[in-house]
């Protein structure tokens, strides 16, 4: 793609709050929005639909339980069964405390992996980053729907909710 | 922020008028209900006095829960529960109504406490081992101070908050923050030592050292659970109209996180015991997996854990109001089924009995709770205008 992307920065996290909202509201097509750290309200401002992030971390969270289980009842059960305690081989309670740690494991882990490989956040990615967006500065890219002259329009309403300053860029990756 | 001045404008600095409804049936009921308790003393001892302290202790739990929950909060420097904080404190309001259905124990120590029966000590070694703890005076000394120790900080943690109010300095926020972890120090000595002395040594035979912290996981869920229901019924009703949908969530992670703990701890004391299969320690759950106590067992960890996890989990979930209140429910009913599974067991192994005591002794201590929390909300200042911590909480979003 090579659409120019409007940049606009802002000093602080109200503005870029309400900068996002004007934007959309507006009608131009947000690219994305870059802050030093989270800022609370901006998923609601940008309009995001709700991670997907939580069915990964619902499924490998299952997906461990279900393999720690059948693990546990293998070895224990049919592969080597071992008299512990006098206990049935197939004792419930005993597989719990490894089932939960297993559950929590699985879905820890798969979570930040489906995150890092979403975001594209791994070794050889290359990504352009924009300045001091990981300092002080907060970021709006607006791309432009049809025609590259809409960005003067869009320029001109963040230059109204405060942005000390845009910036045309040729090419974002996403 | 643009909005605050507005926001600041529509607190109300007034208590709430509860419905007379609502007070006169309260009124009714507690009558009622502790009616029949007091006959059932004559009829059927043992079973009112089970019930008396199942439900006296559950209520208590709450309004001790309440004030627990304000500590916990002022200590971790919390701002976003500061717009309802008003209801954990009208449920510490509750604490001396709750010390004294506690109190209406003592005189049936004997009836009710297998190790104050008379003889008992003659005939039976291992509790007289026991008997420089176990005898009734030191039994009523301990309780008095436990409760005493109860009622004065609930008491100095309230008129803080209300002096904040008038005064509205810094310094008392402060306080606030001292006296709480004075409070949570003490709470947690004097709790287990309760956990053990009422519900524990109903067996005294039998002996579990995480009982107490146990009894803590479901105080603090069911705390949650009745604050959470308390405020959607408030803002339902128009007086807390400063509740957004992420006190909601942030309450519903509470409620989640909670009955998660008290999974943990529950299991943690189940596996222990099974494992080690020593004699001494699984008579308890040999009792409670016996006949119709079965059902109850299972039922109790569905009630307290599975389902509110299982419905909790979505997100959504926790930000969804009537959803939020079935859950609450169902945490609430659970907890009320733990306590009964720690009562009643060990002085009636033959199985569930549930009727008419059982029932006037919840209805009756729901009746008088309400009474002392409607009470405090009418008199009281829904929202406390005196908290640094009010605007932010005011604008908390998760």
């Amino acid at each position: 793609m090579s659409a120019p992307v409007l940049i606009g920065y802002f000093d602080n996290e109200a503005q870029v709050l309400d900068a996002t909202r004007a934007v959309r509201e507006a009608g131009f097509v947000l690219h994305d929005v870059y802050t030093p750290y989270a800022v609370h309200g901006l998923d609601d401002a940008m309009g995001l639909k709700p991670s997907r992030l939580t069915w990964v971390c619902f499924g490998a969270g299952l997906l461990g339980c279900t393999l720690a289980l059948s693990l546990q009842y293998y070895t224990s059960v049919v592969s080597w069964p071992l008299n512990v305690g006098g206990k049935p081989f197939n004792s419930f309670p005993a597989f719990i405390p490894v089932t939960f740690e297993l559950t929590v494991l699985f879905a820890a882990l798969a979570t930040v992996a489906a995150f890092l490989a979403r975001a594209k956040l791994f070794p050889g990615s290359r990504r352009s980053v924009l300045p001091r967006v990981t300092d002080d500065r907060f970021a709006i890219a607006v791309a432009p729907r049809e025609a590259p002259s809409e960005l003067d329009a869009a320029e001109d309403l963040m230059r109204r909710h405060g942005a000390v300053a845009t910036d045309l860029l040729e090419e974002v990756a996403s | 922020m643009s909005a605050s001045t507005h926001e600041e404008a529509a607190v109300s600095t007034s208590g709430f008028e509860v419905p007379p409804a609502v007070h006169r049936a309260a009124q009714v009921l507690a009558g009622v209900g502790l009616g029949i308790l007091v006959a059932g003393l004559a009829i059927a001892r043992e079973r009112a006095l089970t019930s008396l302290l199942t439900s006296g202790f559950y209520f208590l739990c709450l309004g001790l829960g309440g004030a627990v929950f304000l500590a916990l909060m002022y200590v971790a420097n919390a701002g976003w529960f500061t717009v309802f904080k008003r209801i954990p404190e009208a449920f510490a309001a509750y604490v001396p109504w709750g010390a004294v259905t506690i109190l209406a124990l003592l005189p049936f120590v004997s009836s009710l406490y297998p190790w104050a029966k008379p003889g008992v000590m003659e005939t039976d070694h291992l509790l007289h081992e026991k008997a420089a703890f176990l005898n009734v005076p030191f039994f009523a000394v301990r309780m008095v101070v436990m409760l005493a120790v109860w009622v004065g900080f609930t008491w100095m943690l309230r008129r803080i908050s209300l002096r904040q109010d008038a005064e509205r300095s810094l310094e008392l926020a402060g306080r606030n923050v001292k006296v709480s972890a004075v409070f949570l120090v003490l709470f947690s000595l004097t709790f287990c030592l309760a956990a053990f002395d009422w519900l524990m040594t109903l067996e005294p035979h039998w002996f579990s050292t995480i009982y107490a912290l146990y009894n803590i996981a479901g105080l603090l869920s069911s705390t949650v659970c009745a604050i959470t229901v308390t405020a959607i019924l408030l803002h339902r009703a128009g007086a807390l109209p400063q509740l957004n949908t992420s006190h909601l969530h942030d309450l519903g992670k509470l409620m989640f996180g909670f009955a998660t703990l008290w999974a943990y701890l529950w299991f943690s004391q189940f596996l222990l015991i099974w494992y080690a299969n020593i004699p001494e320690e699984t008579v308890y759950f040999v009792t409670r997996l016996h006949g119709t106590w079965a059902v109850a067992f299972y039922v109790n960890v569905a009630l307290n854990w599975a389902l509110p996890f299982v419905l909790l989990l979505p997100r959504p979930a926790k930000r969804n109001p009537s959803h939020l209140l079935r859950v609450a429910a169902i945490l609430l009913v659970g907890r009320w089924l733990d306590l009964y599974l720690m009562v009643v067991p060990g002085g009636q192994p033959d199985g569930v009995a549930l009727g008419v005591f059982e029932l006037a002794g919840f209805v009756g201590m729901a009746a008088l709770f309400t009474l002392a929390v409607t009470r405090t909300v009418r008199s009281t200042p829904m929202v406390p205008v005196g908290d640094p911590y009010l605007v932010e909480s005011l604008h908390h979003h998760t």
